[in-house]
């Protein structure tokens, strides 16, 4: 006798539907999982038999075999352990034999019966409703993440007795509550630039970086604030939208990164990870394809300190996103993309020992590992590295001197997002090809950049780069057009200048 | 003639042959051969190690470089302050291919980078050169043979210069080659590149003394800054062979012939055990004047500039014009006074207090109360229109151009 039931799986940062089909036939007792199944999907051959047997059911003596399909999708997990036993169960005749409801399986079971959360939940639960069933039965303490879903019906279940007694009508387990998307709230614990001493051109790019989701490079000796002020970025990011909200949540449900009462994430991500990072915890990847930093940074920010000091590959790996905001992985099977849009803050030292170019510190490196070394930033990557601000040592300062703090810096850069969004859609960074006067760049500013792409020696990809970022600017003062002091600001952060 | 004795640049007789400085003595005999004994000068010149004061010691016991190279080697190598294998390995060699043969593979590979071999029994050898004790007997020059006859300075510092010393080291060798002086230094990273820059921007004429030989320029990454060198009708200048396969840069020979070349050195910063320092000192040894730009007590970068001035060893340096005045030189100034009309108030502001005095954007800040966006700006303008520059992106200096321009029109200072 044949059962089918459905569930899903995470490929990449999406919920795929995956059928689970168990047949149950004479011959020896035996439990197949046929259909790309990896090894934490055999395990649930164990599991499963333990669980249907502690909820008074029977595994039936013969010959099951349980089909994941589509075949060529490669399946990890163990979400798929709820959909099985019950598969099992209607193909050994234990469901009755009036049919039942249909809906959505997800949950790992434990050897008593119960069900365990399992990551990702947001994401399959997004995959049961383009399976249009209507209706998922999750973990308990996955329901909050699941019910921030919306059109589909939610039930949390506590066990595997508790779905088979709402899949045969006998006692319907209550749908979840909605949840809310809450509202935003500024970060705590964040650095505020109102403790940066001086650096104003820095700050100044920061905002800009923050506001068009520009990336930045800063260099400068050690000890002189980069990181600090780098951090301070999170503090002025703008609230995710709503739809982002969604989809920046999923990604990190994938990654088994969010709270699960909270399950919705307002804030942007802000992500800084160390420079040992491996290309694939950096741009994600592995046999199971998991999210890597650059796409848990997605709609937030990816912060490189000390950048030179990472992998070489590892740096490589982001060009693309860069360049695109995905990251492609190849697979067995096809490659697979993932989102990675964010803004890239960097610094970086000018030369291994950090003093190069320093008035009150000698530089000890010898001439060609200070080459090497700014070598790192290969050409391709500097090309697509926005605002560039070299920095220097402050004048000796003992207390902050009242510049503006984060609180009012991040009122000019949220409305200058929402300026955006309105109207385009999209940050300014990702506006593609040439700015024309209906972006509010005036044909004689065209000409004008033109003008000083020439003077400066820079490229048509740099002069791009640099209307875009004029657009920001211009934004961050609420002007709907680019005034020529726009430009002629957002060609200081010139690479060509700084390093 | 071809007048070896009569061009001057030995300026040397029978008489003197035994004076030090005596490097040939051009017998009635040698100068009908002249072409024999220039090939055996290329062939003895490019013999690994043998260097200026070897190659006289020989060609004064032997009295001709063609005499020299009949002899057997062990004689040669008795002449030389000091030799190894290798000396004795080419000294073989030489005498196997026959030297002649080897003096028209150097010419050769000389001519096939564009340059040519200039002796010191050339009339086209440097007459600055010539007079020098320890002159190079031999030079590979690519590019203009007749700038080296013009008057030069040299401008040298520290490879790992400051943002001060980068912008003095613009300043200085701007007025020099708008003076009509050719900027002479060593093409190094720092200090020497800029200057060869500088005195390029300025429409002026330089010329690099290469530690390399002039087939492998270096350092490479100046290879672009090297082909305008000559594209702008200066010159490269090398006392090394091309196509020697040995050869780490020597920093120590090239020095003195940057010295040597040019009527005054100026340092603009220097460390302790900077290499410009021993391009001072070849200039102090040859008689030359040295000018030695100060640098604030704490930076590292100028500690040999202010032993220099505080051992009166060199010249203290109190800016660019005083230097000129020094040496006995005037810039021709060009009218742009257009350009200031054009400036807006914020522009104009900034530019006043960069003349003023150079400064970072937070400085700028400090001083002028503009904000940090409109100071961006407006260096941007004022760098596009050259009357501002940076180095590094950090300090900003107003142009030799802009203090010009604000000499005539007032109203901005
Ligand atoms: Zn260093």
């Amino acid at each position: 006798m044949l059962s089918e039931m459905l569930s899903a799986t995470v490929l990449g940062v999406d919920g795929v539907p995956v059928r689970v089909e168990a047949d149950v036939a004479f011959g020896l007792p035996s439990l197949t999982i046929v259909g790309l199944a990896g090894s934490a999907v055999q395990e649930a051959r164990e599991r499963v038999r333990s669980a249907i047997r502690n909820c008074g059911f029977e595994v039936p003596a013969r010959r099951i075999t349980v089909n994941l399909a589509p075949a060529d999708l490669p399946k990890e997990g163990t979400s798929y352990d709820l959909a099985i036993a019950a598969a099992i169960l209607g193909a050994s005749g234990q469901l009755g034999l009036a049919p039942t409801r249909r809906c959505a399986l997800i949950g790992e079971l434990a050897l008593d019966g119960s069900l365990r959360p399992v990551p990702g939940t947001l994401a399959l639960a997004a995959a049961a409703r383009t399976a249009e069933v209507g209706e998922v039965i999750v973990p308990q303490a996955n329901v909050r993440e699941a019910a921030s879903v919306r059109e589909i019906s939610v039930r949390g279940a506590a066990s595997l007795g508790e779905t088979v007694a709402h899949l045969v009508g006998l006692r319907e387990l209550p749908a979840a509550v909605p949840t809310p998307i809450p509202s935003w709230s500024a970060p705590s614990g964040v650095p505020d630039l109102g403790d940066v001493i001086g650096q104003p051109l820095a700050r100044r790019a920061l905002e800009i970086a923050i506001a068009g989701r520009h990336s930045l490079a800063l260099s400068g000796p050690p000890g002189i604030g980069k990181t600090l002020l780098l951090r301070c970025g999170e503090g002025l990011l703008p609230p995710l939208e709503e739809d982002e909200a969604v989809e920046v949540s999923r990604i990190h449900s994938v990654a088994g990164l969010i709270d699960r009462r909270e399950p919705v994430i307002r804030r942007r991500p802000f992500r800084a990870p160390h420079h040992t990072v491996s290309t694939q915890a950096l741009v994600g990847g592995g046999s199971r394809v998991r999210p890597g930093e650059a796409s848990l940074a997605h709609r937030g920010v990816l912060m490189l300190d000390e950048m030179l000091q990472f992998r070489a590959d590892a740096l490589d790996a982001l060009r693309q996103p860069l360049e695109s905001g995905i990251v492609t992985i190849a697979r067995v099977g096809g490659a697979l993309t993932l989102p990675a849009r964010f803004a890239l803050l960097s610094a970086f030292n000018p030369c291994p020992c950090g003093w190069r170019g320093s008035r009150r510190h000698a530089c000890r490196c010898e001439d060609g590992a200070a080459r090497r070394y700014v070598a790192r930033l290969s050409g391709p990557l500097r090309d697509r590295l926005d605002l560039w601000v070299a920095m220097d040592e402050p004048e000796l300062r003992e207390e902050p001197d009242g510049a503006e703090p984060s609180s009012v810096v991040a009122q000019r850069v949220h409305a200058a997002w929402r300026r955006q969004v309105e109207r385009q859609g999209v940050g300014n960074a990702e506006l593609q090809g040439a700015l024309g006067a209906d972006a509010g760049l005036p044909v004689r500013l065209g000409g004008l950049l033109q003008q000083r792409g020439r003077r400066f020696g820079l490229s048509p990809r740099r002069l791009h780069r640099v209307a875009r970022m004029a657009r920001t600017i211009a934004d961050l003062s609420g002007s709907d057009e680019i005034r020529q002091a726009d430009v002629d600001e957002a060609l200081a952060y010139r690479p060509e200048r700084a390093a | 003639m071809i007048g070896v004795g009569a061009a001057g640049p030995l300026g040397v007789s029978h008489h003197d042959a035994d004076r030090p400085r005596g490097l040939a003595v051009v017998t009635a005999d040698a100068s009908r051969s002249a072409p024999v004994e220039r090939a055996a000068w290329i062939s003895l010149a490019s013999i690994p190690g043998i260097g200026p004061v070897g190659f006289a010691a020989v060609v004064r016991r032997f009295g001709s470089a063609v005499a020299a190279l009949q002899a057997p080697p062990a004689e040669i190598i008795r002449q030389l302050p000091r030799s190894d294998a290798e000396t004795d390995d080419a000294l073989r060699r030489l005498q196997g291919v026959g030297w002649p043969t080897v003096a028209a593979d150097l010419e050769e590979a000389a001519r096939r980078v564009g340059g040519a071999v200039v002796t010191a029994l050339d009339p086209a050898y440097p007459a600055s050169l010539a007079r020098l004790d320890g002159r190079p007997p031999v030079l590979y020059v690519v590019g203009h043979l007749d700038v080296l006859a013009l008057p030069a300075v040299a401008v040298v510092g520290t490879r790992r210069p400051s943002g001060y010393g980068l912008s003095a080291a613009a300043d200085i060798a701007d007025e020099i080659a708008r003076a009509g002086v050719t900027v002479v230094s060593g093409l190094a990273l720092g200090i020497d590149g800029h200057a060869h820059l500088a005195a390029l921007d300025a429409g002026g004429r330089t010329v690099a003394v290469l530690p390399s030989p002039i087939d492998r320029v270096y350092p490479p990454r100046h290879r672009d800054l090297a082909a305008r060198i000559v594209a702008e009708g200066g010159a490269l200048v090398s006392e090394s062979p091309p196509g020697r396969q040995s050869g780490k840069p020597d920093f120590a020979r090239r020095n003195r012939i940057i010295s040597g070349l040019s009527e005054a050195t100026v340092v603009i910063e220097a460390p302790d055990r900077s290499g410009a320092l021993l391009t001072a000192s070849a200039a102090l040894a040859q008689g030359r004047d040295l000018y030695a730009v100060p640098g604030p007590i704490d930076s590292m970068a100028s500690r040999g500039c202010n032993r220099l001035i505080a051992d009166h060893q060199a010249e203290l340096v109190t800016s660019s014009a005083s230097l000129l005045h020094r040496l006995g030189l005037s810039v021709r100034r060009p009218q742009q006074a257009h350009v200031v009309a054009s400036l807006s108030d914020t522009e104009g502001l900034v530019l006043g207090a960069l003349i003023k005095r150079s400064g970072s954007i937070e400085e700028l800040g400090a001083r002028s109360h503009l904000a940090t966006s409109e100071l961006a700006s407006a260096l941007t303008l004022l760098e596009a229109r050259g009357l501002v520059a940076s180095y590094g992106g950090v300090t900003f200096h107003a142009t030799l151009a802009a203090r010009r321009i604000v000499y005539k029109t007032t109203e901005l200072l």
